[in-house]
């Protein structure tokens, strides 16, 4: 079934969503199904986007590596296989490749995740609770922003998948409902329940720093 | 009207999204009224962690040269699949008709009276096979006449020199 890809916000009209660089998408797809050679111009543009997919999940670097490469190759070899499902009632920006692309990174994350956990080479605790914004300390420090990581990162993992999905790939409601292979209704209420979760549990860590500070 | 429970979580999940949705496009709408649902509001602190990860949350990009390396990995799968697609591998077979005594002619336009109770020309599949041969056999020779390594040069003008008679 086709789904809307891009969410127009009936609020702002006038606005230009930061999501509408999809419509690019089509031209490509379809000059690389013509041409394999004609991939890398997706690869290049969706590279940092499922890479940081595949960080966010799991915590390594190496790791979110071989998967990227293994989410890079299956779709190019299966491009001929792809449909663009979207309709022109969907809005010009609208395109299921990105969604293809994030359900095949999703597979192979699940992939390496199991083969992680046949050959564990840290300590399974380390690697559940990945936490990247630890490995880039000097690139971001930002306390605030690892508190709230570590919040996304106790969820549990579809709902920890939507926040990453809708927060750092910037994916619209449809295009994680895509992912996810679930409604758009059940996805808005797997965030908004994990946007109070992460809340509740911010307000609760920082009262709890708080009176560690206050009795310290 | 009565709104059930689960219809106001719903509709304050689809308020929430609409409000994210203006905030990644860099257009945060802080009036709720504009959201669409009178009467629901996004809470202060949904709104608070949201400016937060929408702000905070890095994208991550791999080293140079992974990307790099990746690069052409995907660029050798491609040749490998553009060369399998120009073999055939790919391919529909293609059908070729048989001349029959029907029409010796293959300019003759037949009416369909004439080809009336006679066995419709039988079509001869082709396979990759015939185009693959013909193409690793062009591949070949090209190979061999663009080689420039001193050695191929000497090979060439030895045989050159032999085909002349010299």
């Amino acid at each position: 079934m086709a789904r809307r890809a891009l969410w127009r916000v009936g609020a702002a009209k006038d606005a230009v969503p930061r999501l509408a660089h999809l419509d690019q998408d089509r031209p490509l797809v379809l000059a690389a199904q013509r041409d394999p050679a004609r991939f890398d111009a997706l690869y290049r543009r969706y590279l940092a986007r499922v890479y940081s997919y595949a960080y966010y999940e799991l915590g390594d670097h190496h790791a979110a590596e071989d998967a990227t490469e293994a989410t890079f190759v299956a779709a190019l070899t299966n491009l001929s296989q792809f449909q663009e499902r979207a309709r022109p009632a969907d809005g010009d920006g609208a395109s299921t490749f990105r969604v293809w692309l994030f359900q095949i990174a999703r597979n192979e994350i699940a992939g390496e995740r199991r083969r992680a956990r046949r050959r564990p080479l840290e300590p399974i605790g380390e690697m559940i609770i990945a936490d990247p914004l630890n490995v880039e300390d000097e690139a971001v420090r930002r306390d605030q922003a690892r508190e709230a990581w570590r919040a996304v990162g106790r969820l549990p993992g579809e709902r920890r998948q939507a926040m990453v999905l809708r927060f750092v790939d910037e994916l619209s409601t449809a295009e994680i409902a895509g992912v996810l292979g679930r409604s758009e209704g059940a996805v808005r209420v797997l965030i908004h329940r994990a946007l109070r979760s992460v809340a509740r549990d911010l307000k609760g860590g920082e009262r709890g720093n708080g009176e560690r500070g206050r009795t310290s | 009207m009565t709104v059930h429970r689960r219809d106001v979580g719903e509709i304050e999940a689809l308020i929430t999204d609409r409000y994210l949705d203006s905030l990644l496009a860099v257009q945060p709408v802080d009036d709720d009224r504009l959201l669409g649902a009178p009467g629901f509001t996004v809470s202060a602190a949904v709104r608070e962690i949201s400016r937060r990860l929408s702000a905070d949350l890095p994208r991550f990009h791999p080293s140079f040269r992974f990307e790099e390396r990746l690069a052409l990995r995907l660029a050798e799968v491609a040749a490998a699949m553009r060369l399998s697609v120009a073999a055939g591998g790919e391919g529909q077979p293609v059908a070729i008709r048989r001349i029959t005594p029907v029409a010796q002619d293959p300019l003759v336009v037949l009416d369909d009276a004439e080809l009336d109770g006679r066995v419709p020309p039988r079509p001869i599949l082709i396979g990759g096979a015939v185009a693959a041969s013909a193409l690793s056999l062009a591949g070949a020779w090209l190979a061999w006449r663009r080689r420039t390594s001193p050695m191929a040069r000497a090979v060439r003008a030895a045989h050159a020199m032999r085909q002349s008679g010299t």
